[in-house]
């Protein structure tokens, strides 16, 4: 039997009816359109669903949608200041992600996503975090193409930014 | 991978959360944070009919220190939010170190405590998906009186990979368990069952409530070898504590885990640094005895060779860190 949820994402309020079964993941791609968090091992273990629930990163895959009842949702397309002006294109880059762009810490981009959320809850937590920090942060995250240098030079390039 | 449906129940209240549970028995699954039981009911090993969240249950969530020293952790205090606390890191650094060893910091945000000491034990033939599993025989876990990792047993050898579990324990720490007819207050150590299929005492209509860890003065280590920090599983974990100076314990206390179905007390190796300290001599014996004492080791993930080796390095060095810690 579906479940109505109030979800807030990205600072939208939606009502959703949902399976219990659904994922916070299969509901934000499927339902709401948000195709940045990705499906890879859809089960735990590789973090490119990575979203945030109130601040926090964790991996959309393994929470159920009606679980997230009344938490706040923050994917990779609510970053950034949003000065819109109707014209479809005002959003504002958050400093990681324009940092992923300077750094050249995308190759793919399959993972991206979900490193870049990852890295922005430790960049809202700890100020000037050292390397060893930025590589526990994003240790949840899987990269098969980058070889994670140049990811961590960028979160420390955005780290020096904010 | 797609969910088998079931229907869910989201308990206010721990009162509402035990009748949920009486009231649907063995159909029912109780769910923490999920971050286990998910990738079990994604791989059909689990298929509850009902789900009973406690993630709404405030009393769940709370961390308090006691008068008399106890810190009273919520079973549904999330893994960061233990971690974070100023009580935990400064008066059990181990526990400390334990919890942060659990997965990725997205698991750890949404994983809890409480769920940590009830993780289902693991095995490499049973912990696949369903095609995997219906392309061969069934064993205990399923529906065969059979386990295919040691032939010749009589009981389900899936692997206890809960980090926390020997760092309470070294710590001496103790369960809250709540059914209908009241709470029950046992040693974590007692909380488990030495048999994969059914490997703690919860009965069918209790839940974990609360940990109790109390501080008698010791100092403990944790220890834990993974093939990748932040995504794997234990191939080897160990926890040990001391109470007294290191050449002559007044109590000590090793916890070896992810090696079998029930974290396991090394009491022999403990008789051992109780009577001669935590001397060179002393420690090089009493980590050879536990590799030694090492019955069938399921081979998990790591040959069981290997994980007599990394056994018996892993137990050795944590000793020396405690002891040279308390000098
Ligand atoms: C990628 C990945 C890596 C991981 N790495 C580790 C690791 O390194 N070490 C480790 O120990 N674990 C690891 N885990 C497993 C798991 O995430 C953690 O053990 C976590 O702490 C489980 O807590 P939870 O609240 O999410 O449990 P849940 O999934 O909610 O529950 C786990 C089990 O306990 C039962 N349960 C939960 N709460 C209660 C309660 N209050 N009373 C009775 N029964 C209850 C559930 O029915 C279920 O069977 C990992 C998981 C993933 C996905
Ligand atoms: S898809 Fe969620 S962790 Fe891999
Ligand atoms: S850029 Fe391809 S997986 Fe990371």
């Amino acid at each position: 039997m579906k479940k109505l949820v109030q979800l807030n994402v990205n600072g939208d309020t939606h009502e959703l009816a949902v399976n219990p079964d659904e994922t916070l993941l299969g509901v934000l791609r499927n339902h709401l359109d948000l195709i940045g968090p990705k499906r890879g091992c859809d089960s735990g273990g590789c973090g490119c669903c990575t979203v945030h629930v109130d601040g926090k990163a964790v991996y959309s895959c393994m929470m159920y949608a009606v679980s997230a009842q009344d938490k706040n949702v923050v994917t990779i397309e609510g970053l950034g200041q949003n000065n819109d002006q109707g014209n479809g294109n005002g959003r504002e880059l958050d400093p990681l992600q324009q940092a992923f762009i300077d750094a050249g810490a995308v190759q793919c981009g399959y993972c991206t996503c979900g490193v870049i959320m990852a890295a922005k809850e430790l960049l809202d937590t700890v100020k000037n975090p050292d390397e060893d920090e930025i590589r526990h942060a994003i240790a949840g995250n899987l990269c098969r193409c980058t070889g994670y240098q140049k990811i961590v030079d960028a979160i420390k390039l955005a780290a020096a930014a904010v | 991978m797609q969910l088998p449906r079931f229907e869910y129940v989201r308990a206010a209240s721990l009162d509402e959360g035990l009748a949920a549970l009486a009231k649907h028995g063995a159909d029912a699954k109780i769910m923490s944070g999920g971050s286990d039981l998910l990738v079990n009911m994604k791989m059909r090993l689990d298929t509850p009919r009902v789900l009973i969240s406690l993630g709404g249950i405030a009393e769940l969530q709370d961390i308090e220190e006691l008068p008399d020293g106890v810190l009273r952790i919520g079973a549904g205090c999330r893994l960061t939010d233990v971690i974070a606390h100023p009580g935990v890191s400064a008066r059990f650094p181990a526990l400390r170190d334990a919890v942060a060893a659990v997965g990725s910091r997205h698991v750890r945000n949404i994983g809890t405590l409480g769920g940590n000491l009830c993780l289902e034990t693991r095995c490499w033939y049973t912990n696949q998906s369903e095609d995997w599993r219906k392309a061969r025989d069934g064993c205990f876990k399923t529906d065969r009186e059979a386990c295919h990792v040691i032939k010749t047993a009589s009981r389900c050898h899936a692997i206890n990979s809960s980090d926390t579990a020997p760092a309470l324990i070294a710590l001496d720490a103790s369960v809250v368990l709540a059914g209908p007819a009241g709470r029950r207050t046992v040693k974590v150590l007692d909380f488990y069952r030495d048999d994969g299929v059914q490997h703690t005492i919860l009965a069918p209509d209790e839940l974990l409530v609360a940990i109790l860890v109390p501080d008698d003065g010791r100092r403990a280590v944790f220890a834990k070898l993974a093939q990748r920090v932040g995504l794997d599983y234990a191939a080897g974990s160990f926890a040990a504590s001391l109470r007294g100076p290191a050449d002559a314990p007044e109590a000590v206390r090793l916890v070896l885990n992810a090696v079998g179905a029930a974290p396991k007390a090394l009491t022999e190796s403990e008789r051992l640094l109780m009577a001669s300290g935590l001397t060179d001599e002393a420690i090089e014996a009493a980590a050879l005895g536990a590799r030694q004492s090492l019955g069938e080791v399921t081979n998990l993930f790591t040959p069981s060779g290997f994980k007599r080796r990394l056994v018996k390095a892993l137990i050795r060095d944590a000793l020396v860190t405690l002891r040279d810690q308390t000098a």
